[in-house]
């Protein structure tokens, strides 16, 4: 194991797969019971796989004689072969039962001898995979820089994304200051590439560390790369900027802070810089940062205006039909949706159907003393927010918040010149802010003919400033 | 026992039929309405129906067969010309501009379909020379429209100096939507066109994407046949933007080649065991280059290599050796 090694020189290298933390810690116990059964024996099926590396290999009877001759202690007796491993973990997912026997299994049998880096890794971003509304991500831009003046390639914005070439200047940047691990993985379900760092201040390739430094969840950092936009997810905050002051501190903000600066430089090349610029989203859930800074066509058209995004405002030209006699579920369904996946659309066609009669009943129940009123209202809601806040759209804001610059009651216009001191913050918060929003004006509770665009979620932002009604553009993220 | 489960089965059986005379219904409705709008559309029952001696006289149709007209001809304008305009309010009710231009580019893909019509919602700046800004889109994010606005909607900057004024030429150039909706245009149909050259390559290897997997046997055995004379076992887009595609051998030589807009191999490289294969490399960006052709140059180049390297060391069983997975190759 890597504490009896007697010569410990620092290093500029990254910190190795193999580098084992023992299975009896307790927070490693913690890191494996976030997973379900199923993840768990996926997981260790992969670990097991032919071309498995041997950082995440089990330990066998072979292993043993050269390490401590503790069989006794363990209730698993250990295998011979990698195949017989599998076996078990097949027969294991094959069974009902918790995923406790699984976690043991794998603690204290096959991996007895310690789970490394990577496989922390591989745990984490599993995670991510079956939770993606599971951690807060924001959203940065990646812009060019210096070109404006250039007049170049439409398309020519995009830094093409290499993984390892990526890590490889990453980790040259970083390496004087941070120690770091890396792993990269694209995820099944979204069309994402996920980077997992996990930052630590010690010079040694084999640190010194208790098993609780390295889940701790402040110093791993996830980076998320959608395809063909030019965008990025990180699970840092860009808060972390104004602690500029203790720079010479090695605390985790610090550490989080200096990768944070180093992702723009790791992806530009000679003659093609990057810069990264705040785009005024943090969500928690990667469907809505794929549907709001995605490669879609979904960035800049919500609110009024999601009725072109999801092509519901008229079909095909080849549709004799009036657009205004086509429901949008139906274009929606017909229409060939190049980025959304079926599975997800079925889902949202379920929970449609699930919301439907909800809907239905507080119509009834409000439209009993004016139905003219109530009809009016719903299709003035229909045209104030399109079909943002309803289950077909992808996106859902967890969180909104708003600073008001305008003094609240508009008639006392007396201190005009002090306008900029009246300033109130409004926060929403919830599962879809922008569908209670909704909600709230179908019931007549928002006055949808005076209502701002910005609670119809068209901004697409999660955290704006709004002066005289409008959005004050002080990042220019919007076109 | 029986007793109560008898009514629950009994009423489960009710809801289904209920649910499939409802799901019958809503398609018959949908029938209907689809064929009296194309009835309505067709130019032998307007010419009928202009012709009736009731209307002749009176002079007034229905709205129905008004609006169908209309309908018709829009569509006859988005069929003929791809890129159509029309106007849009925004509903807010603080806009600066709440009357909009919007256009509408139509792309029709390869197999006769039309995609969802792309928008972009232009409006007009407040100022004196009315100048036109795009205020929402849909474009996808990879050709950006931030810098066509750019190029064709330039804007005079805010500072203005009296001496640079004269020596900045984007100061005093005009706008002109037209063209940047030509070069959107050819952007997006250049983007569905390769996706769709790509396809299409696949096809004639045989690959198909899940669902599609029950074509044609006839087809499928000439399709192995392209892909048995090439020795290609996987032809993909790298990500969604299909610039670029990656190709892939049985001997576990990789490549990818880049899509020009007009449809010609750009660049390619393709890696073996031994480093570069220049000859394929030289083979794929050969001839004239079309990406429609290039299995083709494929083959006869594999035909050429077979001939000329009968002798050179074995390792095309070999297979790829496994990456260390923490710095996975994602391409």
């Amino acid at each position: 194991m890597s504490r009896q090694r007697a010569v410990r020189a620092p290093t500029t290298a990254s910190l190795p797969n193999n580098l084992r933390i023992p299975s009896t810690s307790p927070s490693l116990a913690k890191t494996f019971g976030k997973l379900s059964r199923k993840a768990a024996i996926d997981l260790a099926v992969q670990w097991l796989e032919n071309d498995s590396l041997p950082s995440v290999c089990p330990l066998l009877v072979r292993d043993q004689s050269e390490t401590a001759p503790d069989q006794d202690t363990s209730p698993y007796p250990l295998a011979h072969t990698v195949e017989e491993v599998r076996e078990v973990y097949e027969e294991l997912r094959d069974r009902r039962g918790g995923k406790r026997e699984v976690i043991d299994r794998i603690l204290e049998g096959d991996w007895r001898h310690g789970i490394t880096l990577l496989q922390l890794a591989m745990i984490d971003v599993r995670y991510i995979e079956d939770h993606p509304a599971g951690q807060k991500w924001t959203a940065l831009r990646l812009v060019s820089d210096g070109e404006t003046g250039r007049e170049s390639h439409a398309t020519a914005s995009l830094p093409r994304l290499h993984v390892s070439t990526f890590l490889q200047n990453l980790q040259r940047e970083v390496s004087p200051l941070v120690k770091a691990h890396y792993f990269a993985s694209r995820l099944k379900s979204l069309p994402l590439t996920v980077v997992r760092i996990f930052v630590t201040d010690s010079p040694y390739q084999y640190p010194r560390h208790s098993a609780d430094t390295f889940t701790d969840i402040s110093r791993i950092i996830y980076l998320a790369f959608p395809d063909s936009c030019p965008f990025i997810y990180t699970s840092i905050s860009s808060s972390t900027a104004t602690k500029l002051t203790h720079a010479l501190t090695t605390d985790t903000r610090t550490l989080r802070r200096i990768v944070r600066d180093a992702i723009p430089r790791a992806l530009s090349r000679p003659h093609e810089r990057f810069t990264l610029q705040a785009t005024s989203l943090t969500v928690k859930s990667l469907r809505t940062l794929l549907s709001l800074r995605g490669p879609g066509r979904t960035n800049h058209s919500n609110g009024a205006f999601s009725i072109f995004a999801e092509g519901v405002v008229e079909g095909s030209p080849l549709d004799p039909r009036l657009s205004t006699t086509v429901s949008p579920e139906e274009y929606r369904i017909n229409g060939d949706a190049e980025t959304a996946d079926p599975e997800e659309k079925e889902d949202q066609g379920l929970k449609a159907d699930a919301e439907s009669p909800k809907r239905h009943n507080i119509h009834s129940e409000r439209s009993s003393f004016d139905p003219r009123e109530s009809k009016r209202r719903r299709l003035m809601v229909c045209s104030r927010f399109g079909i943002s806040g309803t289950p077909v759209s992808s996106a859902s804001l967890d969180r909104l918040d708003v600073r008001l610059l305008d003094p609240p009651i508009e008639s006392e216009d007396g201190t005009g010149s002090t306008n900029d001191q009246h300033t109130l913050s409004l926060t929403f918060s919830g599962s879809d802010v922008i569908f209670g929003l909704r909600k709230m004006t179908e019931l007549g509770i928002v006055n949808a003919d005076f209502m701002p665009s910005w609670m119809t979620g068209e901004e697409g932002v999660s955290f704006t400033t709004v002066r005289q009604k409008k959005r004050t553009e002080n990042t220019s993220s919007s076109s | 026992m029986d007793m109560t489960t008898d009514p629950n089965a009994s009423l489960e059986l009710l809801d289904s039929e209920i649910s499939a005379i409802q799901a019958e219904i809503k398609n018959l409705r949908n029938r209907h309405r689809l064929l009296s709008s194309s009835l309505l559309s067709s130019s032998y029952v307007r010419d009928c129906i202009q012709s009736h001696p009731s209307i002749e006289t009176d002079g007034d149709v229905s709205p129905l067969v008004v609006s169908a007209g209309k309908h018709r001809e829009s569509n006859y304008h988005r069929i003929a010309f791809s890129a159509t305009t029309f106007p849009f309010k925004d509903p807010s009710p603080h806009a600066d501009a709440p009357h909009l231009l919007g256009v509408r580019i139509d792309v029709c893909s390869w197999d006769g379909k039309f995609e969802k019509p792309y928008y972009v919602l232009l409006h007009r700046e407040n100022t004196e020379d009315r100048r036109l800004r795009v205020h929402r889109h849909t474009i996808p994010a990879f050709i950006s429209i931030e810098r066509l606005e750019q190029k064709y909607l330039p804007s005079p900057l805010p500072e203005l100096d009296g001496e640079h004024e004269a020596s900045k030429p984007w100061k005093n150039r005009k706008q002109d939507l037209p063209a940047l909706v030509r070069h959107l245009r050819r952007e997006l149909a250049a983007w569905h066109l390769r996706r769709a050259a790509i396809e299409w390559l696949r096809q004639r290897l045989g690959f198909f994407d899940e669902g599609e997997e029950d074509q044609e046997s006839l087809t499928s055995r000439a399709v192995t046949h392209v892909a048995r004379q090439t020795g290609i076992v996987s032809l993909v887009p790298v990500t969604l933007e299909a610039r670029y595609a990656r190709l892939e051998w049985g001997d576990g030589r990789v490549g990818r080649f880049k899509i020009s807009n007009s449809g010609l191999v750009e660049r390619a490289v393709v890696i073996g065991d031994h480093g570069r294969d220049m000859h394929t490399e030289a083979a794929m960006v050969s001839g004239d280059r079309r990406i429609e052709t290039i299995l083709e140059r494929l083959s006869q180049n594999d035909l050429s290599a077979s001939r000329d390297l009968t002798s050179a060391p074995g390792t095309k069983s070999e297979p790829i050796p496994p990456r260390e997975s923490g710095s996975k190759d994602l391409t």
